[in-house]
């Protein structure tokens, strides 16, 4: 089961409304590399892994990207807050508010929704962490990304943490990995 | 655990394991996103 | 939200990021002494401080006590805060 917790992981701030930086941030909360793709990628690989390392660690990384998601949604919130239609036109929201008005969904950049698509678990557990591995990097590269894309310190300050938050993720899954990778060698050994 | 005196074998993708020494305090191990400073690897921004 | 109580949460936020990265430190490296103590010790402190923090401001999570009425729908929410 899980408990929530009424706060968040990080003080998220964004130093001014901002519709085009949530166009882009909102692939961060339904997009290929984001926060809801990962969430769900680690927690339903789990079922399948071999050693009690493995199971901690992608239940904790699972839940830890679920904060994220809350971070990201805050995000997208604030830069989101009281804007006019005007302005929401003017960013190419336009088409994102006739199906959602301000609404938090789960989109891509370009309005594509969150498919299950984007994920996978492979009954290989060797396969599913390489695959774990490949997400960080690739959330990592999108924050890089979208702090190339922003020129707001407060909301790259958010940005910054969950970038590194992909670093710590990205080691735990490759120590998670030769765990892993041992233990099905002593297997082999009759 | 593998170390990396080990023979490594081929086809295969190697993680050196973290060996824990010291960690920020908690603000600051918040601020950077890690309280560990060997996986504090920052991002520096630049025109593209 | 006023200073008083954002700064706690901080805090809050700050002990409770330690104690998920020593966590997650410990998943794959369960037999590290030293780190396990170190994570004992802030679980502590976490402890204390979010004791202190809910007997002031309210349950921040399932299970704890509420005066009347009930807090838990307290605003502001997580994503409604000034963190300034």
């Amino acid at each position: 089961m899980w408990v929530y917790e009424k706060k968040l992981q990080y003080p998220a701030k964004v130093g001014r409304a901002n519709l085009q930086m949530a166009k882009y941030l909102i692939t961060q909360y339904g997009g290929p590399d984001g926060e809801l793709a990962a969430a769900l990628r680690y927690l339903t690989q789990r079922y399948n892994m071999p050693t009690p390392q493995a199971k901690g660690i992608l239940t904790d990384i699972g839940t830890e990207e679920m904060a994220h998601l809350e971070i990201i949604a805050t995000l997208v919130f604030k830069l989101m807050e009281r804007a006019t239609v005007d302005e929401i036109k003017r960013a190419g929201l336009g088409g994102y508010y006739a199906d959602h008005d301000k609404s938090l969904f789960y989109v891509n950049g370009d309005g594509v929704p969150w498919t299950a698509a984007y994920i996978q678990a492979k009954g290989d557990p060797v396969a599913d962490l390489h695959e774990d591995m490949a997400a960080e990097e690739k959330a990592r590269a999108t924050y890089q990304w979208l702090i190339d894309l922003s020129d707001d310190p407060d909301l790259n300050d958010t940005l910054k943490f969950l970038r590194e938050r992909e670093i710590v993720h990205f080691q735990r899954f490759g120590e998670t990995l030769q765990i892993v990778q041992e233990y099905i060698d002593c297997k082999k050994v009759y | 655990m593998y170390s990396p005196n080990d023979q490594m074998r081929l086809a295969r993708a190697y993680v050196p394991f973290q060996i824990y020494s010291e960690r920020l305090n908690p603000m600051e191990g918040l601020m950077k996103g890690t309280i560990f400073p060997e996986l504090y690897f920052p991002y520096r921004e630049h025109k593209r | 939200m006023n200073r008083e109580q954002l700064c706690q949460l901080k805090e809050l936020m700050a002990l409770e990021f330690t104690a998920l990265e020593l966590h997650l430190y410990l998943d794959t490296h369960p037999t590290d002494q030293r780190a396990l103590m170190d994570y004992n010790s802030v679980v502590q402190q976490l402890t204390i401080a979010r004791q202190r923090y809910q007997e002031r401001y309210g349950p921040i999570t399932y299970g704890e006590p509420s005066a009347y009425p009930w807090q838990w729908i307290n605003e502001p929410w997580p994503w409604e805060i000034c963190y300034e």
